[in-house]
């Protein structure tokens, strides 16, 4: 078993209430009541110590007090036992877990090599007996040498070790390091870590607790300069130009101790081929934007590339992104059967208008929404028609589908609703004499409504409405906006994996101006986007990250940047993808063959290239030095395996007891006892 | 043949309020169990002739043998005393004490009761003092004064500091007449100092007879652990440990008798060691034996 703690070891001061027993037992005598007796002549002829009568007479007595005492003790401190630990014969005379970081940074040509030269001569410094583990860490922290003894295992870690194309998380070394130590359970133990203190690798350090017996020491691997340019990120558009389209790309290039007045060659590569060259001047210090001239571009999704001359950090020399295919969501628009084209002139507008993604718009009849017809549509929108009947509509919603209802003055006057809608409509309300009623209460944390956070909701309010639908709210229906005079607005109710919208404010020009109000676009816009659910998807992400297969890849298979293939592992929804390496992942449905599914773009952190250098002492800022890390660090342990360890308690509280009326038999078994027992001796029979 | 127990035993006797009762009870008890043979017989009683020595009393001279033998013959009788016999009983606080049924005060009481009682019936005359520093009460000897006795033994308290010698030595000046005197005492007092007050008795020509009472305690010393000793009659207090003196204290309590029994020998006095748990035939037999010695007169 391991050793003993205690849990408020606090009360462990109680224990120089040990003095207490021995004084009551020299003073006891002196209060106790005497004993009368008829003469002392004879006793007082009899030479007592002083000394005698002084000292601890009763040692079993006075054992029991202080017993008890330190049981009560002991067992208000709570001791529990610790956890198993190694024999103390196999503690070696030091402990040493080398963390050298690899992150993206440490490739610098003028660190990485000193950086080896540094952990080589960590091992090097140990004598023999001592341990080493080696940790490899970036944003992630890996064990490549467990502790060991044999320092050439160790070299060899280190010799293996290559720079990362990923971030710094110098708490993710630190915490590896600490659970290396509990788990060999040796005492004290030195952490060495080998990096280049870039600042931004602190991030989270404050509230990590470290035990005290872990001492740590930086050995920072930071050259006088460290000159580097680096892609910072990039802006990608997509715009059409007649048939086809044009990619426009603008590049952000951070530079940093470079030469002054040296000039610099960007490259744009799309699909595997440089598209475009620039050239331009580069300062010492600072950010610059690149634009390139467009690019035609092939219809579809296409990969690019930009990137710089290498220089002596080439990790951050180049972005790789994704431009996806233009794609355009349909919208099947079924109108009243009287309803006239111009009702929906703004509407059918509004939705052409804007890109990435378009919408395009078919006119329906209510009883052409057959599963054909909705098959591959994105947004069903029911301009003042009532929700047409039959499973089909209602299957497809469930599947994903979205489903918007306009009520207008039609829907008003038949006063009824679906099942599938989020209310009831009863009837209209009439504004006209109040010069139109507006918008009140509005949830901007809606995505719906996210282009009026940042002071746009001014705009949504000057919409005027003379005469809307007055809708009851069903249960389970979200309220996502009121009018001014509380009427819901806009309801949401979901439906299977699906959404139904339904809309009291008037989207043509007759019943208010909402149409030809600027917030109109945006919000008809982010209306349609959110009834189909759509999420843009990231031109690229950060090494590090997780990106997911979609749900429509029932068996993905992953071709990583290199060259390796995954198969990502998981439940029955989304497959998740890691991205340890920058590049390009290509992302298969069944195998590794054809046009991929999915590509996702990886890059590494923008963070990554701020060489900023921290201070050593940085490194334990807002480190916490905590015992209790012992407890946590060994995993999570059973409550009754926890409270089988703590309950030593209740048998100290027992045996106190139990002293306890030891203590009381033996004190009561003086004089008064003994002198009661007295037989009276059988009479003298001397005459007979 | 031995007295019936019961009638003795010191804890049956503490259960017993009236002294005279109490009395009565061991009396009859005890007489119960003698042989007739063993009672002394205590009227004029013809002894023997012997010839006549100068200095006899001519008056006790024969006349009668005289003229059959010419000779002188002094009669000899068993003498018939009416001995006066005084009890002194120590009612110091030392005497206030006990670990079994009795105190040894009590225990003295009885005793004293008993033996007045035993003695008015033999037809002597029976007196009483109490003492602790000093007398404290005295009942002149007298063949009516047994109840007298029996009521002071009655209301006597234990208390204050014994001093026995100088007590002894006013009780002797007590009576002109020779006597018995019965001292009942714990005889804390140095055994010189005892047989200085005793001589002088002896010298006044007194019988004297020196019961020891003691308590079990006092003469095993029980108990075990520290504990704080204090003196009954001076207060004093000592923190000891009775096993660790156990043994020395008994050497001294036994050297303190042998030595009271010694020197009280020596005085022609008689010395008999009780102790509480002791029923009282002891006490009633050495008296007697004493008392029978004593009436012999030659």
């Amino acid at each position: 078993m391991g050793g003993l703690g205690f849990l408020v070891p606090a009360f462990l001061a109680g224990l120089a209430a040990l003095a207490l027993p021995v004084l009551f037992h020299l003073r006891h005598r002196e209060r106790d009541r005497p004993h009368r007796f008829p003469s002392l002549m004879f006793l007082r002829r009899i030479p007592i110590r002083t000394a005698q009568r002084r000292r601890i007479t009763d040692w079993l007595l006075l054992l029991l007090r202080a017993g008890v005492v330190a049981l009560l003790v002991a067992a208000f401190a709570r001791p529990f036992l610790g956890r198993a630990a190694a024999p103390m014969s196999a503690v070696p005379s030091r402990t040493v877990v080398l963390l050298l970081d690899r992150s993206l940074s440490m490739g610098h040509a003028a660190v990485w090599a000193v950086a080896l030269d540094s952990a080589r001569r960590v091992v090097a410094s140990l004598g023999v007996g001592d341990r080493i583990a080696v940790v490899l860490f970036d944003d992630e922290a890996e064990v490549t040498q467990p502790l060991t003894g044999d320092h050439g295992l160790a070299a060899a870690a280190i010799a293996g070790a290559r720079p990362s194309t990923r971030g710094t998380r110098y708490v993710a070394a630190l915490r590896a390091a600490r659970r290396i130590v509990a788990e060999a359970s040796v005492g004290a133990a030195e952490v060495v870590v080998v990096t280049d203190l870039q600042r931004t690798g602190l991030e989270g350090l404050a509230g990590l607790e470290l035990p005290p017996e872990l001492n740590v020491r930086a050995v920072p691997v930071v050259p006088a300069r460290r000159p580097d340019a680096a892609l910072a990120g990039a802006e990608v558009q997509r715009v059409p130009d007649g048939d086809r389209s044009r990619l426009l790309v603008t590049a952000r290039v951070t530079l940093r101790d470079r030469p002054g007045g040296s000039r610099g060659r960007l490259s744009l590569m799309v699909n595997g081929r440089v598209a475009t060259t620039r050239e331009v001047a580069l300062p010492a210090d600072g950010a610059v934007s690149v634009a390139f001239e467009g690019v035609p571009l092939p219809q579809g999704r296409a990969t690019a590339t930009v990137f710089l001359e290498p220089d002596a950090l080439p990790g951050n020399d180049s972005l790789r992104f994704v431009v996806p295919a233009e794609e355009a969501l349909r919208v099947l628009l079924v109108a009243a059967a009287a309803a006239l084209p111009e009702e929906t002139l703004f509407l059918e507008r509004a939705l052409g208008i804007g890109r990435a993604p378009s919408f395009a718009v078919e006119r329906r009849s209510a009883g052409s929404l057959d599963a054909r017809a909705l098959r591959g549509a994105a947004v069903v929108l029911l301009f003042d028609s009532p929700v047409p009947g039959g499973a089909a509509l209602d299957g497809w919603i469930r599947d994903g589908g979205g489903l918007i209802v306009a009520a207008g003055r039609r829907l008003a006057s038949r006063s009824g609703g679906s099942a599938l809608l989020p209310g009831t409509v009863r009837g209209a309300v009439e504004r006209i004499n109040d010069r139109g009623g507006a918008f009140g209460e509005v949830s901007l944390d809606h995505p719906v409504f996210t282009p009026f956070r940042e002071g746009g909701a001014a705009a949504l309010g000057a919409a005027r409405f003379l005469r809307y639908a007055r809708i009851t709210a069903d249960s389970g229906a979200e309220i996502l906006a009121r009018f001014d005079d509380g009427n819901p607005a806009l309801l949401e109710r979901a439906a299977g994996a699906g959404r139904v919208l339904l809309l009291a404010a008037p989207l043509d020009a007759v019943s208010g101006d909402f149409p030809l109000q600027p917030a109109f676009l945006p919000f008809l816009r982010r209306l349609a986007l959110h009834a189909v659910g759509y999420e843009p998807s990231p031109l690229w992400r950060t090494t590090g990250e997780t990106a997911f297969a979609p749900r429509s890849l029932g068996n993905p298979v992953v071709a990583t940047p290199t060259g390796a293939l995954v198969r990502p592992a998981g439940d029955s929804g989304a497959r998740p993808v890691a991205l340890p390496d920058a590049g390009f992942y290509d992302v298969y449905e069944g195998r590794a063959a054809g046009e991929p599914a999915l590509v996702l773009a990886a890059n590494p952190p923008t963070a990554e290239s701020d060489l900023t250098v921290a201070d050593p002492r940085e490194l334990l800022l807002g480190v916490r030095r905590s015992d209790s890390t012992r407890v946590e660090r060994t995993g999570p342990e059973a409550p009754a395996d926890r409270e089988g360890r703590q309950r030593l308690w209740r048998l100290l509280l027992a045996a106190a007891g139990l002293l306890l009326v030891v203590e009381a038999f033996v004190a009561n078994r003086g004089w008064r006892a003994t002198a009661s027992d007295v037989v009276p001796a059988p009479p003298e029979r001397s005459l007979s | 043949m031995t007295a019936p127990a019961g009638f003795l035993d010191p804890a049956l006797l503490a259960r017993i309020g009236d002294l005279s009762l109490l009395a009565r009870n061991v009396v009859d008890g005890f007489m119960h169990g003698l042989h007739r043979s063993r009672r002394v017989g205590l009227s004029l009683d013809f002894a023997e002739h012997r010839s006549y020595q100068p200095g006899d009393d001519i008056r006790r001279i024969d006349w009668r043998v005289y003229g059959r033998t010419d000779r002188y013959y002094v009669k000899e009788y068993e003498a018939d005393t009416n001995a006066a016999v005084t009890f002194a009983l120590d009612a110091s606080a030392s005497m206030d004490f006990g670990t079994g049924p009795v105190t040894k005060f009590d225990y003295g009481r009885f005793l004293v009761a008993s033996l007045a009682w035993l003695s008015q019936h033999q037809g002597d005359r029976v007196g009483l003092a109490t003492f602790s520093g000093d007398l404290l009460e005295v009942v002149p000897p007298s063949t009516r004064h047994l109840r007298l006795i029996l009521h002071t033994l009655g209301r006597a308290k234990a208390a204050g500091a014994g001093r026995l010698t100088p007590v002894l030595e006013r009780a002797a000046r007590l009576s002109t007449r020779a006597g018995i005197v019965v001292v009942v005492s714990d005889c804390y007092e140095d055994p010189a100092q005892v047989q200085h007050g005793v001589g002088a008795l002896r010298a006044r020509g007194h019988d004297v007879i020196l019961f020891h009472v003691l308590d079990p305690a006092e003469r095993d010393l029980p108990g075990e652990g520290a504990a704080t000793f204090e003196d009954a009659e001076s207060g004093e207090r000592l923190p000891l440990r009775p096993e660790v003196l156990r043994e020395r204290y008994l050497v001294q309590m036994n050297a303190h008798r042998a030595e009271l029994s010694r020197r009280l020998g020596a005085d022609g006095a008689d010395y008999v060691p009780l102790t509480t748990d002791q029923p009282l035939d002891h006490a009633l037999y050495s008296y007697l034996e004493r008392r029978v010695a004593a009436s012999r007169v030659r």
